[in-house]
């Protein structure tokens, strides 16, 4: 088990005026290799619960051991903790600092104890992961940069120091469409060859049905749902919650109310697939 | 993070908060001339009693108010400090090199100690219990008497009042960007002074450049909105005195006048003890 949630609770400003319950009683477990989306309404809690797992807010009520590290401790090994676990904000970009490219990247290794040939070695390789060239990029502020290229290099930041775990809020918000669809499949790469689990926070849920293989569903702090795309998009009730369907689902949902049955379709791709099939032409795959 | 953010508004709707914002600044400069009147014991601890019953009727937590206290303790200490060491009138108690430790210096900065603490306290509870958009218009209408100088008292009151209204909005920011920081490793309570102030660069740096993105954007706001295209504005809740202000202005003078009468030293019988 590479995270394990038990009972977390979270309350902000306690005993004031503003005290706000944002976490309530959740409970679960990730294992290596997953793919896991969280959705919820904005205020749900999302942000509270992936900053819980680094350590970002301290553990007041439950137990939370992640990468074997358990955060209940006294003196957690927070260093080793966060080196285990990229960590990519909303609007990353908007915490760039360094003069340069190369630097900005190379932060967080340096931080880990990483050498400065190692660090330079690291950020080659994250950089050119993310699909930029380094030679051409390094020496430029990343102040310069357009908005896709500047979260190309928050995610390098990310990246550089090789963490196991990857936890992204929002990757995709406030991309264009065709930057949204170049940043999923760099998560989708990295998730094959790079990092072993991800956690992805999105408000899209086509991503969603197209990426995880899992889905935690947060409602008012309290963990509703934690199933799959498929099951919670056609077995329970997601719009009352204040989330939309995946367009494909929508298709076929209304398909059905009409009197057709199709299978159960999670992206467009199966979709096209499941009515070529239902009209008996042939697919070219 | 966000629990740093002392002298914040903080809503339990007491009798204070209730009061008009003009009567709560004209309390608190009267406040703080009093405590620069204080001479000896009594008066600070009249100063003291009217203050810990103005926290009281606040119905604001202690804690609050302490923090409030904890954000100037550094500067308190160096007071006192510097007083006692170098105050050089008074019995000697401890001399050494340029060193003069004297009762009279002990003395001294535990009134500046108390000076400083209660001013800090009394200008705090103003902010704890006034929203900001009241007390920029409780400002803006005491000052209203500089325009004749050509005081450009509107734009001054909605500078402050934008100044005040980002104070959340960049702690917010302050404590997003540390976390993105820490998440990279960053370590920031940990090594000596200049460590330390260099681990802040990665939280500065965003931090400015933010606040300059938003600045220029609320500028555009403002101009998009026709901001003082017209010169005469109106006020959409325009304040007014009740009788609570009449009982804090009452209140007020007799605390003012308690003070100067011990400072002049007219209750005779503390002469003796004093
Ligand atoms: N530092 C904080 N102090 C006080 N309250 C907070 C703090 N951070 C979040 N909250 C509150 O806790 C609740 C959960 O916030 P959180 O940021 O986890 O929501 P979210 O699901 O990430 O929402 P969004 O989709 O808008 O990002 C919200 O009601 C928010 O107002
Ligand atoms: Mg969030």
């Amino acid at each position: 088990m590479q995270i394990v949630v038990d009972h977390l609770s979270c309350v902000y400003s306690e005993k004031t005026p503003f005290e706000k319950r944002a976490l309530d009683d959740v409970s679960f477990c990730i294992e290596a290799g997953q793919s896991v989306g969280i959705v919820g309404c904005t205020g749900s809690g999302k942000s509270t619960l992936i900053q819980h797992l680094n350590g970002l807010i301290k553990l007041k009520s439950g137990k939370v051991t992640v990468l074997d590290i358990d955060l209940s401790a006294k003196k957690p090994d927070y260093k080793a903790l966060r080196r285990g676990i990229g960590m990519l904000f909303q609007y990353p970009e908007y915490q760039l600092f360094a003069d340069t490219v190369a630097a900005d990247v190379k932060f967080g290794p340096q931080n880990f104890g990483m050498s400065k040939e190692e660090a330079e070695e690291a950020a080659r390789e994250a950089i050119t992961l993310v699909g930029l060239d380094y030679d051409v990029i390094k020496e430029r502020s990343p102040l310069d940069l357009s908005g896709g290229q500047k979260r190309r290099v928050a995610i390098a930041g990310v990246l550089a120091y090789r963490p196991k775990i990857l936890i992204l809020d929002e990757p995709t918000a406030g991309l264009d469409p065709a930057g949204k669809r170049e940043m999923l499949t760099l998560i989708d790469s990295l998730k094959q060859s790079f990092v072993e689990t991800v956690i992805t926070v999105s408000h899209n849920m086509d991503e969603i049905a197209e990426f995880c293989q899992r889905v935690l569903v947060l409602g008012g702090g309290k963990l509703l749902y934690d199933t799959t795309p498929e099951e919670l998009f056609y077995h329970h009730d997601v719009e009352s919650l204040g989330l939309s369907l995946p367009h494909a689902v929508r298709v076929v949902k209304t398909l059905e109310s009409r009197g057709f049955s199709i299978p159960h379709a999670l992206t467009e791709k199966d979709l096209t697939q499941a009515l070529l099939t239902h009209l008996g032409g042939k697919a070219h795959a | 993070m966000r629990d740093v953010a002392f002298g914040q508004y903080y809503p339990s709707g007491s009798f204070i908060h209730k009061l008009d914002p003009r009567t709560k600044l004209i309390a608190s400069v009267v406040y703080i001339v009093a405590i620069f009147l204080c001479t000896n014991y009594y008066s600070y601890l009249a100063c003291f009693v009217f203050l810990a019953t103005m926290v009281l009727v606040s119905r604001i937590t202690i804690k609050s108010v302490l923090k409030t206290v904890k954000g100037v303790l550094f500067i308190v200490l160096i007071t006192v400090i510097i007083n006692v060491l170098f105050y050089s009138d008074g019995n000697l108690l401890f001399g050494w090199w340029i060193v003069r430790i004297t009762d009279a210096g002990l003395i001294f900065a535990s009134k500046m100690a108390m000076r400083l603490i209660f001013l800090v306290i009394a200008t705090s509870l103003v902010t704890l219990t006034t929203t900001p958009m009241n007390l920029t218009d409780g400002l803006e209408n005491l000052m209203t008497p500089l325009k004749y100088i050509k005081f450009p008292v509107h734009d001054v009151a909605i500078i402050m009042s934008i100044a005040l209204r980002f104070i959340p909005s960049f702690i917010e920011e302050i404590d997003k960007i540390m976390m993105a920081q820490k998440a990279r490793g960053a370590a920031f309570d940990n090594g000596g002074l200049i460590k330390r102030a260099k681990a802040l660069l990665p939280v500065l740096i965003p931090l400015f450049v933010s606040a300059f993105r938003r600045a220029d954007e609320l500028a555009m706001a403002l101009d998009a909105r026709c901001y003082n295209a017209t010169d005469k504005r109106t006020k959409m809740k325009k304040l007014t005195l009740t009788w609570r202000d009449a009982v804090a202005a009452i209140v007020t003078a007799v605390f003012l006048t308690a003070v100067i009468l011990l400072r002049l030293g007219l209750f005779g019988l503390l002469n003796g003890v004093l």
